[in-house]
């Protein structure tokens, strides 16, 4: 059925408006209520070193090609040797990084604050939003769907026939809470993108595992067969002061 | 590092101040922004900012930023009177702050009192160990104090926490030359050229490290270090032009009673090319030493 219907201009004004200024609102306290509560963050040598050793393991594997082999093949030894390389993980102590996190009481405590400061405010709008602004059509898409999204965006309206554009207000809600990313980095300044789908990713993917990414470089290490770059250095330099020359 | 169009913005800036024009503000920002060392002209201008009290209260919050910024200056040009004045200020106004607290360690220092300013660091280190800017001014201290063993201790244990910090490489490195241990040199300026490899400051450095170790292998080495430096500055290097020049007859010195097998065939054209890139150059910038030059290559070629 593919007629037009005329939603009544009140409903921009009452629901479409005020619900994206609110949660423009809500976002801008959230973002002052999170910068009051964070505790500053004291990072574990252990942890600051291991990190820092990646990145000179990441930085050996870039350039090897730049050095010579000989002190390539002195680094490769001091990263990977098998009793007291940096990148050598005996298996035994190989953590499970989900059983460190909850063991770690401050870390645990960091992660319930993020979460609770993320997820009361979504649940209280999204309940309020159902409460107040369900059981009509608030906004039609401007492009066609197929029937599937129908539960999803259709929510409170009881009638099957009317077009999948026709969405209720429960779709604007998670419209706005997607695309007002943008306009927090722009209003809040940029250190802070109030990013709820990030931190939802982030949720899924349990912070920093160490242990995993030092063995990853050091298989990323020893695969790596020492070619020198500076012979083809050589000819290129000449090439070059030919041209110079000229 | 600095970028071509915030140096140029920098030195726009500069002039407008210098010349009277406002933008104070602005260029003090700026070589906040940009960790330059500027510290007369921050002086200068950060103090008639702050001795200025309507202006001082146009700043607002942004004050106290640059009572430690102006701290800093005047520390490095010695004022340390100026200096004192700023850190009395912060003091009253953050008075249980680490921040502040590293800025008054640093004033001690730079009043030459060692013993004191080592005691006030390593409190600060035991409320925070893993503070990079205390164990550098460690390290600056031990420096400063003609202590150059200390330092290189203080920058190795450094190092072992803080692997990939470029910046503490460089300064062992230079460290090494100066006490003229050139293996360990030669070291760092690989960790360097490993994290940045397209610059061509540490190629060169090397090539000269390697060159003076001296040895076949080290001058075939130094030789292609030096070839990749005029590749990396497009043959504007007049060092690196130098270095394949000098390290060419070296090697044809060295390996006079050798095997002409042995010697590095991969470029032959490359030494007498740098001559003449050599010659052009000088004619170019300094045509009076035009006869030195030529005469110094033809000795070379043996």
């Amino acid at each position: 059925m593919a007629e037009d219907l005329v939603l009544d201009t009140a409903i921009r004004d009452w629901v479409l408006i005020p619900l994206s200024v609110v949660m423009v609102l809500i976002g801008v306290l959230r973002y002052f209520v999170s910068k009051l509560m964070r505790s500053s963050p004291t990072p574990d040598a252990k942890m600051v070193k291991e990190g820092q050793v990646v990145i000179r393991a990441r930085n050996l594997k870039a350039g090897a090609s730049f050095i010579p082999p000989k002190s390539f093949r002195a680094r490769r030894f001091y990263f990977s040797n098998e009793e007291n390389g940096l990148l050598h993980v005996p298996k035994d102590q190989a953590q499970n990084p989900q059983a460190q996190m909850f063991s770690d009481p401050n870390m645990a405590m960091d992660m319930m604050k993020k979460n609770l400061s993320m997820i009361i405010p979504q649940t209280l709008t999204f309940a309020w939003v159902n409460f107040f602004f369900s059981g009509f059509v608030a906004a039609k898409i401007p492009f066609p769907l197929t029937q599937r999204f129908r539960s999803m965006l259709q929510n409170g309206i009881d009638l099957s026939t009317v077009d999948v554009s026709y969405v209720s207000s429960r779709s604007w809600y998670f419209l706005n809470l997607f695309g007002l990313r943008g306009l927090f980095s722009l209003i809040l300044g940029d250190e802070n993108a109030i990013d709820d789908t990030q931190r939802m990713m982030q949720m899924g993917g349990f912070g920093f595992d160490a242990s995993k990414s030092l063995s990853a470089e050091k298989d990323g290490l020893d695969i790596i067969q020492h070619e020198w770059a500076l012979p083809r250095f050589e000819h290129r330099a000449e090439s070059v002061l030919r041209k110079l020359v000229q | 590092m600095v970028t071509k169009t915030e140096e140029t913005e920098l030195n726009q800036l500069e002039n407008q101040v210098e010349n009277g024009g406002g933008g104070v503000w602005e260029y003090l920002c700026l070589v906040r922004k940009l960790k330059v060392r500027r510290s007369e002209l921050v002086l200068k201008h950060g103090l008639s900012i702050l001795n200025d009290p309507g202006k001082r209260s146009s700043l607002g919050p942004d004050e106290w930023t640059l009572y430690e910024q102006v701290a800093i200056a005047a520390m490095d040009c010695q004022s340390l009177g100026a200096a004192q004045n700023c850190i009395k200020v912060l003091q009253k106004k953050f008075p249980e702050s680490k921040r502040v607290g590293k800025r008054e360690a640093l004033l001690v220092e730079a009043k030459g009192m060692w013993e004191d300013a080592e005691k006030a660091y390593s409190i600060l280190l035991e409320d925070n160990p893993l503070d990079q800017v205390i164990h550098k001014r460690k390290v600056a201290m031990a420096k400063a104090q003609g202590k150059p063993s200390l330092a290189i201790e203080h920058l190795n244990k450094y190092l072992e926490v803080f692997m990939a910090d470029h910046d503490a490489w460089r300064e062992l490195a230079e460290i090494y030359v100066s006490l003229q241990m050139y293996k360990q040199a030669a070291f760092c300026y690989e960790e360097l050229i490993l994290s940045q490899p397209t610059l061509p400051l540490y190629h060169l450095a090397y090539a000269e490290v390697l060159y003076t170790i001296g040895g076949h292998e080290n001058l075939i080495a130094a030789r292609k270090y030096y070839a990749s430096t005029i590749d990396l500055t497009g043959g504007k290097s007049t060092r690196a032009l130098f270095g394949i020049c000098l390290c060419g007859s070296a090697i044809a010195q060295l390996s006079k009673g050798r095997n002409k097998e042995d010697k590095d065939m991969a470029a032959p054209e490359l030494q007498s090319l740098a001559a003449t890139a050599l010659e052009k150059e000088y004619k170019q910038k300094a045509p009076a030493k035009l006869n030195l030059l030529s005469s110094a290559l033809r000795s070379l070629k043996l």
